[in-house]
């Protein structure tokens, strides 16, 4: 039964490549990690025979002039293994996924559609090619020699049956071990001296399933090309996405809302039928005129700069949820808060698959607000306090006054009450509320030996200091760009019949004073 | 007036960031008129505290930061158990609201009581930790210290947070009850947090209640507020965190600097008693570490004798040994210069310290320990009768007075040199045994930021990876010499990395502000100090990482400045070579050699190094002492002395060399700066090379004193000053002036002394080495076998690797045996072969194999032979599979089972090599190891497989040299470069022998592995490679230009070939480089000696 691999060089390199297919005809290196300490992921050939080698910093190759450096996109690489995916199921429904970068085809049945083997391997490639991914294709009996032999041999081979050890003899050793991690049985064969397929053919079975085990066995059996086992095929990836190019670019939300309504009922449809539900809707706008936005929702699926028409709203939902209405309002409040700002022409949608909720509230259990319901308000809120300003304080660890940021609010599990003797007394100590004014008001503060003596707010706000306590200092993150100094200030000044208590705070580093709160 | 009262330095370890030098600087720029240093758990930093202040004229109160264990309060409202636990300093393991307890020594008592405090409680910590002070202990010490309620992690604070104003109150009452009312003082800190006033309110009102006084302190960390970074990056060290997951660890501001006391009292408007009794409890503070109570211990003498008479007459015993067969003459010298040191001792007191050092020596010699005094007790003639050193002063006419003088008030300093390792051990342990645990411990050593270690450090603060680490690290180390194109800036950018970026910027800042400053405490390896009566109340002690070992918290040179006399036993590897090479020859030749009575003047030795063929030969087998060897051609022991002294950065610096050479190859005249300093330089040709000449100049030509020249010395020494260096040039001109000495000819002399005294050698020391040298030289030309196989025994050590050492042997004859685990043993051995002895390749060179496992081995094989691999694995089981790998791989199991083998080929014939030898190849092992690992099963596990041929091919030569160099780091086969002899030649590469053949000023190449790589701070930015071939070393020199050009190359390529102009000045040959190029001839991972 024959079998092909689609295997794809450098495969990170080529992932990007096919955005700018006409860098093909340079050196490129692929650099991971964050600024300043980038590093070179791979390279092209190009690249390689011009020195570069992974692990070279950025600021190394940035000294000659004839690379071009692009950052690693795990995006673009999920895509180009989408690609390849698609590649080869688009020749047989019986596909391995034997890597990010290699595809295993099942070619039984295939030659009366496709035509004699060497065909199918060069229509495969042409068809990678054309995916904007130059791959090496190669046949054979079973699926490691094609693996193999794709791994080894640039272009396209095709290995009759029969003659598989003769053919890989000559590749070497290291071929067999796919990572970056050394493998303890690599290192025996280069203390052997076995450097190639054809020395580790060689060995006699007994003796080398003596030393090695099982796992030289099987090695042996690989680089003889006689192994056979059977292909592991994939299932299709569940990606549930549909999509709409409109005929007249989009101006309005509403026209919008009714599109959107309809490929959400077709989803949701689809999901029911399989019994899923969907925790995540993705939604994607191809725009007008070259216009681009970020993803305020969602920072981390940043959007390559390359692809600048892409306008992407994504929703998480804490719960799974299957209700078209609820997503079409959902939806809607976001974009309300967040237009796109131009003419759309295109409209893509996907939702993430998962299982629907399966809960049963407790019997005794007080009752907590629906999820649906929890979510359309806490939308509503957000549409009204803007981004990043709803959620759960999480305090952080640091000297900051305000270091604290805001995490997605979920309900928090019902918990037993534990009995009341635990409870600490309450302490009779009066606490002195500070609110705080978001964002701080600037003040003009004239200081008398040292302290704050006059303050000029607002209209309510100024006249003498009667009396001030401080400075409490405090200063931190020195080492970032965004270090910070500053004094704090308890201030009492006259308010029309009473004494009001400010916290008044002098930015020592930009010498600005804010009043940043007040006392009850 | 205010005081500050309460400072940490970077004795802290982590917890402060300045030197106590700092602290003082800026306490006297504040015209502040008194400081206290308390460090943790500790006095560490006091002595550098006290002399600076002394120099300031600020006085030095002395304390310590003490942590203690909980008081246990029993009527305390809220239990103490279910509070928050507090974790104090380094301490791993917390112990239950511990606190830091601020003491302050007012008297010697106090001081006394805090050291053995301090001393109680680390030598009762476990391992690596800190301890903490029990109150018990705490109450018996109480005498003469003064306590502070202390800030953040002081008592008050721990005891407020933990059950408010009533237990707050109650414990320090407690303290009050425990030091005494007039002895606590309620501490007052203001950093500007809203906390510490509410604390401070509190203490106040504590104070007031228990009629306590107030105390208005800063709880110094750093001298100036910038500091507080590098505070804060010690923070995140110690708590092993980087700087952005520290959080409220690091300080909320930088106000823990050194305040002046305008700052303070403006500060403390509100209590200006806090700020005035400061002034009060400084001036009840009468201890400085001045007074320290510090005795030598005395020698127990038989009754009827004292110290005096008993040294007198075991000085008369050894001076009749020594000089009774010495001319009239000499022996009248002698006594009347042994007349004078007695008189001297006698009149220190010191009789008791050379009685003592006497009977180290007597010691060592009696368990059969090779002993040597080195250093300026060789300038002593009772030194020398006693057997303490081996160098005749009177004979050489050393200057007694750099060794001991009446005008220095310092006690004198003998060094002994020990093999170093087991033997120097038991020496330690003798001391130990003598003196008891509390009165005799190993000097400390302060290990500080160097820029290595600064650089991961502070990198990881910063959150960088691994690599990045290994990255910056390596940009940051240096080479000796920089140039202008030396710069951070560019070794950033050589590494990769932009220094542009804020966040190297910052790194950069930071590893230059951490330079010198202290990390933690080590320990010495020789300096011991001993103590009449208990050492753990002049100073505190801590066990050291040796178990058993105990280590005073100072070092020698704080020892030194306070005058605590200390005997450095020092570990010579060398001795070590000696003492192993003279049991081998016993062993293996059957003579018996004395090094007190080597033949003197032997023709071969002094051949030798004439023809600077010294490598593994102490102290002149460097590259630079071999470029002199040629000119300076030693015929006599005097020779040597000269020889280890000149290669020095005094007389490279103060540019003595030449001249020297020159003047003894007779082609510049000998004259003299004055006719007076002929008696002194004759020996020297004019030429001043030693310390003592220069101490002699400066008596003769200035009319200096013994103790005034010696003064001289050391205001040259490393810490000079200029305002110091002045006053004795003028008082240096004035004695010249009197003495009628040309006003040029001063000029000279002032040179002299200025740029030779830090750096010159002494006489005496150079003669002790040169002994040592001479020995080694001795042994190496008459007994290379020994000499070679105690060598590698003894590694590291020396100028160069093992791999050169076993090349040179080779190259004179030896013949060097591989490694074979049924002939080595963990050492290197000897075995007699046709040629003679032959050294066997001790299992120690085996990387990775453990030694307790080769022990294993070797008594398993002494009991018989293995006869398989298998058989191997079988009777030392805790052979790992890689020590049996790399022993396979590097052909140590080639001869296992030989016999069997050979009994069984008979028939089949497939055993024998084209070689002709019974050949069982390397992979044939490895594939034996490979199946001999995997357990057989316990019915066949007794019963040893034989083994068999494998299928694998044998190594050629370049895979075989790549195993040696891995496994062993050295071959003993044939040299890489002459696997490349032929193609070498085509290439017109000449042979290191060859050079010395080739005239002066031809073009041409050299080629081989760069065993040795030099850019010395001396050489103006030159590189000096050593190539070393089959045939010899080749020496080149790169110029700074072609090193800029190539520096990737020079620094790291293992093989190089290089093209230039031979120089041969006087027989020492050199090439100057004109071109590079790697030569990429083997894959094997050489390695070279580099000084950067």
């Amino acid at each position: 039964m024959p079998f092909a691999c689609i295997f794809v060089p450098d495969f990170s390199v080529e992932a990007l490549l096919r955005a700018e297919p006409e860098l093909r005809s340079q050196a490129v290196a692929v650099l991971e990690g964050k600024a300043p300490l980038q590093k070179v992921f791979a390279g092209n050939e190009k690249a390689r025979r011009a020195g570069v080698e992974v692990g070279m910093t950025k600021l190394q190759i940035e000294a000659c002039t004839d690379f071009v450096l692009r950052a690693r996109s795990p995006l673009q690489e999920a895509a180009a293994h989408a690609a390849l995916l698609d590649c080869a199921q688009s020749f047989s429904p019986r596909i391995e996924d034997a890597g990010d970068d290699a595809i295993l085809l099942d070619l039984a049945g295939l030659e009366p559609l496709f035509g004699p083997q060497p065909k199918i391997a060069r229509d495969l490639a042409r068809r990678a090619s054309e995916l904007g991914l130059e791959a090496n294709v190669a046949v054979a009996s079973n699926p490691d020699t094609a693996i193999l032999a794709a791994r080894g041999f640039f272009g396209v081979t095709v290995i009759p049956a029969g003659r598989e050890a003769e053919q890989l003899s000559s590749l070497p050793v290291d071929v067999l071990f796919v990572g970056a991690v050394p493998s303890p049985t690599l290192e025996t064969f280069d203390r052997w001296g076995v450097r190639n397929l054809r020395g580790l053919a060689s060995l006699p079975d007994v003796a080398l399933s003596e030393r090695l085990g099982q796992e030289g066995v099987r090695l042996q059996q690989l680089a003889r090309g006689s192994i056979s086992r059977a292909l592991v095929p994939v299932e299709t990836p569940l990606i549930f996405e549909e999509a709409i190019e409109l005929e007249y670019p989009l101006m309005l939300l509403e026209p919008l809302a009714f599109l959107l309504g309809r490929l959400l009922e077709q989803l949701c449809a689809r999901l029911g039928a399989r019994a899923l539900a969907t925790q995540e809707l993705r939604l994607r706008l191809e725009l007008e005129n070259g216009w681009h936005a970020e993803d305020d929702c969602c920072p981390s699926t940043a959007l390559d700069p390359s692809d600048r028409r892409i306008f992407q709203r994504t929703l998480r939902l804490p719960v799974p949820l299957l209700d078209a209405r609820i997503f079409l309002k959902l939806l809607q409040l976001d974009l309300k808060a967040n237009p796109p700002g131009a003419p759309i022409v295109k409209i893509y949608l996907s939702a993430e698959p998962v299982r629907p909720r399966a809960a049963q509230s407790g019997l005794f259990l007080p009752p907590s607000p629906e999820p649906e319901k929890l979510e359309l308000t806490l939308a509503r809120i957000t549409g009204i306090v803007g981004e990043g300003s709803l959620g759960s304080l999480e305090i952080l660890d640091t000297h900051h006054p305000h270091g604290f940021r805001m995490r997605r609010f979920a309900p928090a599990e019902p918990q037993r009450l534990g009995p009341r003797s635990s409870e600490k007394p309450e302490s009779n100590n009066a606490i002195t509320a500070l609110r705080i004014f978001r964002p701080p008001v600037r003040a003009t503060v004239t200081l008398r030996h040292g302290k704050p003596s006059h303050i000029v707010c607002s209209k309510r706000i100024q006249g003498d200091i009667l009396w001030a306590a401080g400075p409490w200092r405090s200063s931190g993150d020195w080492w970032e760009q965004e270090g910070w100094s500053r004094d704090e200030w308890d201030i009492a000044v006259q308010a029309e019949s009473y004494i009001a208590l400010y916290r008044l705070v002098h930015d020592r580093l930009s010498g600005r004073w804010f009043l940043e709160g007040n006392y009850d | 007036m205010y005081v500050e009262l309460h400072a940490r330095s970077a004795f802290s370890f982590l917890e402060g960031a300045s030197l106590p030098e700092d602290l003082i600087a800026t306490c006297a720029n504040f015209s502040m008129p008194a400081m206290a240093l308390l460090d943790r758990n500790g006095v560490y930093g006091a002595p550098r505290f006290h002399m600076v202040a002394k120099k300031a004229g600020v006085k030095a109160h002395i304390g310590a930061e003490v942590s203690c264990e909980e008081f246990p309060i029993s009527d305390c409202q809220f239990p103490i158990t279910s509070g928050p636990r507090l974790k104090i300093g380094n301490r791993k393991s917390e112990i239950g609201n511990s606190f830091r307890l601020p003491l302050l020594v007012s008297s010697r008592t106090g001081y006394q009581n805090l050291c053995r405090l301090i001393t109680k409680m680390k030598l009762r910590a476990p391992r690596k930790e800190e301890g903490a002070v029990r109150e018990e202990e705490l109450r018996e010490h109480t005498a003469g210290l003064i306590c502070l309620t202390g800030g953040d992690d002081g008592l008050l604070a721990t005891s407020l947070a933990r059950g408010g104003m009533d237990e707050a109150r109650r414990a320090v009452e407690r303290l009050a009850h425990t030091f005494g009312r007039d002895n606590v003082y309620v501490e007052l800190q203001r950093h500007f947090h809203r906390e510490q006033e509410a604390r401070n309110r509190a203490a106040v009102e504590i104070a007031r209640s228990l009629q306590l006084p107030l105390l208005a302190t800063n709880g110094v960390c750093y001298a100036s507020p910038r500091q507080r970074e590098l505070c804060d990056v010690f923070t995140a060290i110690r708590h092993k965190r980087t700087l952005a997951t520290a959080g409220r660890l690091l300080a909320r501001n930088s106000e823990r600097h050194l305040k002046s006391p305008q700052e303070m009292q403006q500060l403390f408007t509100d209590l200006p008693e806090a700020v005035a009794n400061t002034w009060e409890l400084s001036s009840r503070l009468e201890f400085t570490l001045h007074d320290l109570g510090y005795q030598f211990p005395k020698y127990p003498v038989p009754e009827g004798e004292t110290m005096m008479s008993f040294l007198r007459q075991r000085t008369e015993e050894g001076a009749q040994k020594h000089y009774g067969r010495a001319s009239r003459d000499v022996r009248d010298r002698a006594h009347r210069q042994i007349e004078h040191e007695l008189t001297l001792i006698e009149k220190l007191d010191l009789a008791g310290y050379f009685l003592i050092v006497w009977d180290l020596v007597r010691f060592s010699r009696e368990q059969g320990i090779l002993v040597q005094g080195r250093g300026s007790a060789a300038n002593s003639a009772v030194c020398y009768s006693l057997g303490i050193t081996a160098v005749d002063p009177v004979g050489m006419d050393l200057l007694f007075e750099r060794f001991l003088s009446e005008e220095r008030g310092e006690w004198p300093d003998i060094d002994l040199d020990l093999p170093s390792g087991d033997q120097r051990e038991r020496v330690i342990q003798y001391l130990y045994k003598l003196y008891g645990e509390r009165g005799a411990a190993m000097t400390a050593n302060v290990i500080t930021y160097r820029s290595r270690l600064a650089s991961r450090e502070m990198g990881k603060a910063l959150g960088f990876d691994p690599e990045t680490l290994d990255k910056v690290s390596a940009a940051v180390s240096t080479w000796e010499y920089r140039d202008e194109n030396d710069t951070f800036d560019h070794r950033f950018r050589d590494a990769g990395l932009d220094i542009n970026h804020p966040r190297l910027r910052k790194y950069f800042e930071l590893c230059v502000a951490a330079q010198d400053l202290p990390r933690h405490l080590g320990q010495h390896s020789g300096g011991m100090v001993i103590c009449q009566g208990q050492l753990d109340s002049v100073v505190p002690l801590e066990p050291a990482s040796m178990p058993g070992r105990v280590v005073v918290q100072w070092d020698k040179d704080d020892c030194h400045d306070l005058g605590i006399i200390k005997v450095d036993l020092l570990g010579l590897g060398m001795m070590a070579v000696l003492e192993d090479s003279l049991q081998l020859i016993r062993n293996n030749y059957g003579e018996e050699i004395d090094l007190a009575h080597l033949p003197q003047d032997d023709p071969t030795v002094y051949s030798a190094l004439q023809k600077a063929d010294t490598i593994g030969m102490f102290q002149i087998e460097s590259r630079a002492q071999m470029s002199c060897l040629p000119r300076l051609r030693p015929r006599h022991f005097y020779d040597i002395v000269v020889q280890v002294a000149i290669i020095r950065p005094g007389p490279i610096v103060g540019q003595m060399v030449n001249p020297f050479l020159q003047r003894r190859l007779g082609r510049e005249p000998v004259t003299y700066a004055h006719p007076s300093l002929e008696p002194v330089l004759s020996r020297t040709l004019g030429v001043p090379l030693f310390q003592e000449q220069l101490l002699r100049i400066a008596m003769i030509a200035a009319s200096f004193t013994g103790g005034e020249a010696e003064e001289l010395r050391r205001a040259m020494g490393f810490k000079r000053s200029e305002a110091r260096m002045k006053q004795i040039e003028t008082k240096l001109r004035a004695g010249m002036e009197r003495n009628g000495i040309s006003r040029e000819a001063q000029e000279q002399i002032i040179l002299s002394i200025t740029s030779f005294a830090l750096y010159g050698f002494p006489e005496s020391h150079a003669a002790s080495f040169a002994l040592i040298a001479y020995a080694s030289a001795y042994l190496k030309c008459h007994y290379l076998a020994a000499f070679t196989a105690a060598m590698l025994n003894n590694q590291p050590m020396g100028f160069y690797r093992p791999a050169t050492i076993v090349k040179d042997a080779q190259r004179h004859g030896l013949k060097v045996l591989p490694l074979d685990a049924l002939k080595s043993d963990w050492l290197c051995t000897l075995e007699t072969a046709v040629e003679g002895p032959a050294v066997r390749l001790g299992l120690r060179y085996a990387r990775g194999l453990r030694e307790e496992v080769a022990q294993a081995l070797v008594e398993e094989r002494n009991c018989a032979d293995f006869v398989s691999i298998h058989d191997l694995v079988r009777r030392v089981p805790d052979l790992r599979k890689d020590e049996l790998n790399t022993l396979a791989e590097i052909g140590a199991l080639n001869s296992i089972g030989i016999s069997q083998r050979e009994g069984s080929d008979s028939e089949s014939g497939n055993w024998k090599s084209e070689m002709g030898n019974c050949f069982f190849h390397r992979r044939d092992a490895l594939w034996q190891v490979e199946r001999a690992v995997r357990h057989s099963g316990p019915l066949l596990e007794e019963f040893p497989e034989p083994d068999s041929k494998s299928p694998l091919r044998a190594m050629h030569h370049e895979e075989r040299l790549v195993a040696d160099f891995r496994g062993t780091g050295m071959t003993v086969g044939p040299h890489p470069m002459a696997y490349h002899r032929a193609k070498m030649q085509t290439m017109g590469v000449r042979t290191a022998l060859e050079l010395s053949g080739i005239r002066n000023g031809q073009n041409v190449r050299i080629a081989g592995g760069v065993i040795a790589r030099q850019r010395p701070g001396t050489a103006k930015g030159f590189v000096f490679l050593s190539l070393e071939d089959e045939t010899g070393v080749a020496n080149a020199i790169v110029t700074p230009d072609l090193f800029q050009k190539n520096r990737l190359l020079l620094s790291s390529e293992q093989f190089l070939l290089v093209e230039g102009i031979l120089q041969n000045q006087d027989n020492v040959i050199s090439v100057k480089a004109a071109r590079v190029i790697p030569l990429p001839i083997t894959r094997a991972q050489t390695t070279s000696h580099d000084f950067y």
